[in-house]
């Protein structure tokens, strides 16, 4: 039945998004987050791996009951971050963010990417230098949008 | 950001009127501009090709049917306009109290798989069409004259047919969960594709032939001496040696990029590659693919980057692309790609817990 509800729902991607701009990655983005699974991160950065072939950033997020959970979030190519300017020091343990993506496949992990990441006021820690091949950040329905059970 | 995009529009007015006034009087000479210019050299005489290079652009390897080759000034401005606009677009602060993204995915296309990809800040992917002879190009591909890859011969489709699970060197990553009806796809790391195994860059970047991805990080550099050139890849940090002068390998030496040997044919590097192995499969390429890159200097500031690639078995006939390759103040970084390869960890273990689940399914 998952299958199914996926496929339509692939389906009617396909059909509605048409002249999508060349894009590849390191890899299938879907191959390693379930779309099923989506996240709202709100927290501090705890920590930030400055690797390739991805950075992933470590975010300590507050649970409903109180406990605490770090999340990693995977994000680009850290060279390429660095050929703009940003370095490992420019987001400093504690800083609060934002963070929108999915789980990874794996569940037992507590990992996603990083759709965006964001401080608390919705600017961009990020901010590019060229193009994206993803779609606007922000074109999902907002009324759509389902908070994570986690 | 605003000023930034003003002087973007600035350059390329300038851009378009110095083609506008230059251009058609190289255009009356029957030989290229290229021809023209003396290239700084090394002290064998030979032109120095040294330098770091930033391939990234937004032409495409191949262009639509029945569109020209060369685009006018007002259609590239306005596209790179449009480019410009969705990047400052990327920037633009979202709403901090925002929700999660919609369960079922977000209905993203390609390589973001449904789940998204990167907001711009990620991405370096470039933003204007490759310059030659003075032309803004639609595509890399110069023949055939349609801009686009020949037709694979029968034998060819038969082949990626029976290899459709196993994804080629510049496999554009497919819409997860496409790539799950080729059975056993997750099945074993080595059934992944190389870029996710960081055995070499994704879209051919290692080349030969040195594509750009279109994404992030299409650095390369050139060293070179009498006897060897050494061609550095940023993505995934290969070093290729092309040998001068010199006679291919035996052809039981298999190697990732192929046996490169060089010689200069006037004022350009001509570089000669054969021996892959059976796993690069460049767009599905044979162990036999052959791909011959020619290397012109055309001003202090670019070198003209050509390439021929044929394999019988593969297309019907021999097809060739060409580009600029800008040269560029930025450093290339180290990009050790296993360091952190944990996506390929996620993706396997993501496989089996799928596995789990159907087993469960299948015997309730």
């Amino acid at each position: 039945m998952r299958t199914r509800f996926l496929t339509l729902v692939l389906g009617a991607a396909a059909t509605l998004l048409t002249a999508s701009l060349p894009a590849a990655a390191h890899h299938a983005f879907g191959a390693e987050f379930d779309a099923t699974r989506p996240v709202l991160l709100k927290g501090r950065i705890v920590k930030v791996e400055w690797v390739n072939p991805h950075t992933w950033i470590h975010v300590e997020i507050m649970k409903p009951d109180g406990s605490k959970e770090v999340w990693m979030v995977e994000g680009g190519s850290p060279n390429s971050l660095l050929r703009r300017g940003a370095t490992k020091n420019s987001f400093p343990v504690g800083t609060e963010v934002v963070v929108d993506g999915y789980q990874a496949r794996d569940h037992s992990e507590l990992r996603a990417n990083a759709r965006n990441v964001t401080f608390t006021d919705g600017r961009k820690l990020f901010l590019g230098s060229t193009g994206t091949g993803a779609p606007p950040e922000d074109s999902f329905p907002a009324d759509k949008a389902v908070t994570p059970s986690k | 950001m605003r000023n930034r995009l003003v002087a973007l529009g600035g350059v390329l007015a300038l851009a378009a009127l110095l083609v506008s006034t230059v251009i058609p009087a190289a255009a009356q000479s029957a030989k290229p501009a290229s021809k023209a210019y003396n290239p700084p050299r090394l002290p064998d005489g030979h032109p120095d090709l040294q330098g770091t290079y930033d391939l990234a652009t937004i032409t495409p390897v191949e262009r639509a049917a029945g569109t020209p080759l060369v685009l006018t000034k007002e259609q590239a401005l306005k596209l790179e306009t449009a480019r410009a606009a969705q990047r400052e677009r990327g920037d633009q602060p979202i709403d901090g109290n925002r929700s999660a993204p919609p369960k079922g995915g977000d209905g993203s296309p390609g390589a973001a798989g449904n789940v998204g990809g990167y907001n711009s800040g990620w991405l370096d992917p470039g933003s204007v069409f490759t310059v030659v002879n003075g032309e803004k190009r639609a595509s890399l591909i110069v023949d055939p004259p349609d801009g686009r890859v020949p037709p694979v011969t029968p034998e060819g489709r038969q082949r990626m047919a029976a290899f459709a699970a196993r994804p080629t060197s510049d496999a554009q990553e497919s819409n997860d969960p496409g790539l799950e009806k080729a059975p056993g796809a997750y099945d074993d790391p080595e059934r992944r594709p190389l870029g996710e195994r960081c055995m070499l860059g994704f879209g051919s970047t290692s080349g030969p032939p040195a594509l750009p991805d279109y994404f992030y990080n299409n650095l390369h550099q050139i060293v070179q001496t009498p006897d060897s050139v050494m061609i550095l890849t940023e993505m995934v940090h290969d070093a290729r040696i092309v040998r001068m002068n010199a006679h291919h390998l035996p052809k039981t030496y298999r190697l990732w990029l192929g046996d490169s040997v060089g010689h200069w044919e006037g004022d350009t590097l001509v570089v000669d590659t054969t021996n892959f192995t059976d796993k690069t499969r460049f767009r599905g390429s044979t162990e036999n693919l052959h791909v011959v890159e020619r290397f012109t200097r055309v001003d202090d500031k670019t070198l003209l980057y050509r390439f021929t690639i044929d394999d019988p078995s593969t297309w019907t006939k021999p097809w060739t692309g060409e580009y600029a390759w800008p040269a560029t103040d930025k450093h290339i970084y180290e990009y050790a790609c296993h360091e952190a390869n944990y996506a390929l960890m996620d993706i396997l273990k993501g496989a089996r817990l799928r596995d789990q689940e159907q087993a469960a399914k299948s015997t309730k």
